[in-house]
């Protein structure tokens, strides 16, 4: 059978990626990311539980392994070379020491870096033994690359997952989505640098748009819908060069509201763009006098409020500069009415 | 063709960032970096291109190469296939290399890189810590932010996102000195410690002595904002 342009294009941006009813969907090993812990620690933490306690994942990270360095790479502090030797570690010491061939990481960063090293060693040959020999001769470790997506040389993000069975999770749901309006916001990382390595690719990624409805929201479109954040490393960790980020996030939100001002969730799988789409609606606010009101969640948090979790404690929702409460209330998702917003968010 | 661009050209990222130019703009036209700041990659393109070194030491002594946010949305509409980010970064690592990020306000700013995102991985094996978020420098977070940095340990326990445990892992977990020491050598091997140090003996050079790169730093660490620290003409 001849098939359509159109869909030759959507077949090359589809990966595989294992579901916990297929072999090997219920082990992985993962690599946590050093931007969630320090600026949203929270996240790891539901999409930890959700893995495990309603997947049933068997979720195994070894003491020894190390961030992967990519802010650092992004950040101008260390080379091609080190990204290299590093994610090489990283991975010997999954597949070595726990024993697990699929991997994923919880940061878009760390994703695109340890994609970007594969793909370097598949091009580049002496890159390659470059790396065995550095990584041998630095740790005595031996040299090992992941082939997680349809058995070729890859890794993929932990939304991957979360995508590949999110049948399994909305059948669990407590919750729905039914009449919300919601839009995705992809990591550049996840989707512009390797778009070949994107859910859906680049232009119409899948891999939170398919989480959404699956939950049952409406996806709304926007002209900025593919406009950066403006974490941008250097610009998002130096205070001053702030305004970047805070231009772009004013520029993504204008264009959201001018298209779709009853829209008041966007689902996120970066940890930069989590923090600072919601964090600089604040600034914006403050200094120019408007408002959002844009819920930016990320797909674990999402996940988890749909499966009954609580908002706060599990959910980690304790630290948004959007009130989170109206979301909630249009959900229908219950939370303790009796304390005050800064009660809810301030446990101790 | 000069010396610099050699080098430049050796570099892997340039190999794979520069295929062929047909100066279209479309890099610009995507860029946010180029939609905020007096930055355009199409120019960075074209100024790598005419691989004249006068022009290269020009661009890695300018704020222009420090702009670029990383975001890679040149490498995704570029028509041929290039991709000004990772030039960018090869651009970066030569103006560390010949101290030329030295001359300008946002080049200075890698000291904060070299001594938070480096300083993190060799310490710790991350590049970012809980402690780095802290609520002077990041305003924004909020007030719920500030109750959250304070209360951090037993905030993190309550999400179940325990820190700074001994060999566990997860989370801001305190990685085994043994990995640390493999990571360190590794480090050390791919010439990244070698990275870092010109940023420092650069830094001296630039504003005369060890003493006043840390007034440099202080300065930051206290306000925020490097340009508090006023450059002296004839350092």
């Amino acid at each position: 059978m001849k098939v359509a342009r159109e869909n030759l294009a959507w077949q090359k941006h589809q990966k595989h990626v294992p579901t916990i009813d297929e072999p090997g969907g219920k082990l992985w090993g993962c690599f946590r990311s050093c931007f969630l812990q320090s600026a949203a620690p929270y996240t790891e933490g539901i999409a930890y539980k959700i893995l495990k306690n309603d997947l049933g994942m068997d979720l195994r990270e070894a003491p020894g392994h190390t961030s992967c360095g990519a802010i650092g790479y992004h950040g101008d502090v260390s080379n091609v070379e080190t990204q290299m030797v590093v994610a090489a570690r990283n991975f010997s010491v999954a597949h070595h020491e726990l024993g697990v061939d699929n991997l994923f990481s919880f940061c878009v960063t760390s994703f695109a870096n340890y994609t970007e090293m594969i793909h370097l060693w598949e091009e580049e040959p002496e890159l390659r033994e470059y790396t065995a020999k550095t990584l041998k001769e630095t740790t005595g470790r031996e040299f090992w690359v992941p082939h997680v997506s349809g058995g070729r040389p890859s890794v993929v993000h932990a939304s991957d997952v979360f995508f590949a069975n999110r049948h399994q999770l909305a059948a669990k749901a407590k919750y729905s989505l039914k009449g919300i309006k919601a839009v995705d916001h992809i990591g550049c990382h996840y989707g512009k640098i390797f778009p070949g390595e994107a859910m859906g690719g680049v232009e119409f990624p899948q891999v939170l748009v398919g989480l959404l409805e699956a939950f049952g929201a409406e996806i709304v479109d926007y002209p900025e819908r593919r406009h950066c954040c403006g974490m941008g490393f250097r610009q998002c960790a130096f205070p001053e060069n702030r305004d970047y980020t805070a231009s772009s996030v004013y520029k993504k939100m204008k264009s959201l509201k001018e298209a779709h001002p009853d829209c008041n969730l966007m689902l996120t799988n970066c940890p930069g763009c989590t923090v600072f789409l919601d964090a600089e609606q604040g600034t914006i606010k403050e200094v120019l006098e408007e408002e959002f009101n844009v819920s930016v969640l990320d797909y674990a948090q999402l996940t988890g409020l749909m499966l009954g979790y609580d908002p706060f404690k599990d959910c980690g929702l304790n630290a948004k500069a959007v009130l989170v409460e109206p979301l909630l209330d249009q959900i229908g998702i219950p939370y303790d009415k009796s304390k005050t917003a800064e009660e809810r968010r301030r446990p101790f | 063709m000069g010396k610099l661009f050699n080098e430049l050209k050796e570099d892997i990222l340039y190999q794979h960032g520069m295929n062929a130019c047909l100066n279209c703009g479309v890099c610009t036209a995507v860029c946010p970096a180029a939609e905020f700041n007096d930055y355009s990659p199409r120019e960075v393109m074209n100024t790598v291109q005419s691989e004249d070194d006068e022009l290269i030491i020009e661009l890695l002594k300018s704020d222009k190469i420090w702009y670029c946010g990383q975001c890679f949305s040149c490498k995704t509409r570029c028509p041929r296939g290039n991709n000004t980010a990772n030039v960018i970064l090869a651009l970066r690592r030569l103006s560390i290399r010949y101290g030329y990020f030295t001359e300008s306000e946002k080049g200075r700013q890698q000291l904060f890189a070299k001594r938070v995102f480096g300083e993190n991985m060799l310490k710790r094996g991350y590049t970012l810590l809980a402690e780095n978020i802290t609520p002077a420098h990041f305003p924004e977070l909020g007030e719920n932010w500030e109750y959250y940095y304070e209360h951090r340990e037993e905030m993190r326990e309550w999400w179940d996102v325990p820190m700074d445990l001994e060999n566990s892992p997860g989370s801001h977990r305190v990685i085994p000195e043994k990995d640390m020491e493999e990571l360190r050598a590794i480090y050390q091997a791919t010439g990244a410690i070698e990275l870092m140090d010109s940023v420092e003996k650069s830094m001296e050079k630039k504003l005369g002595s060890k003493k006043e790169v840390e007034k440099y730093w202080q300065t930051w660490l206290e306000t925020g904002d490097s340009r508090n620290y006023e450059i002296k003409d004839n350092k």
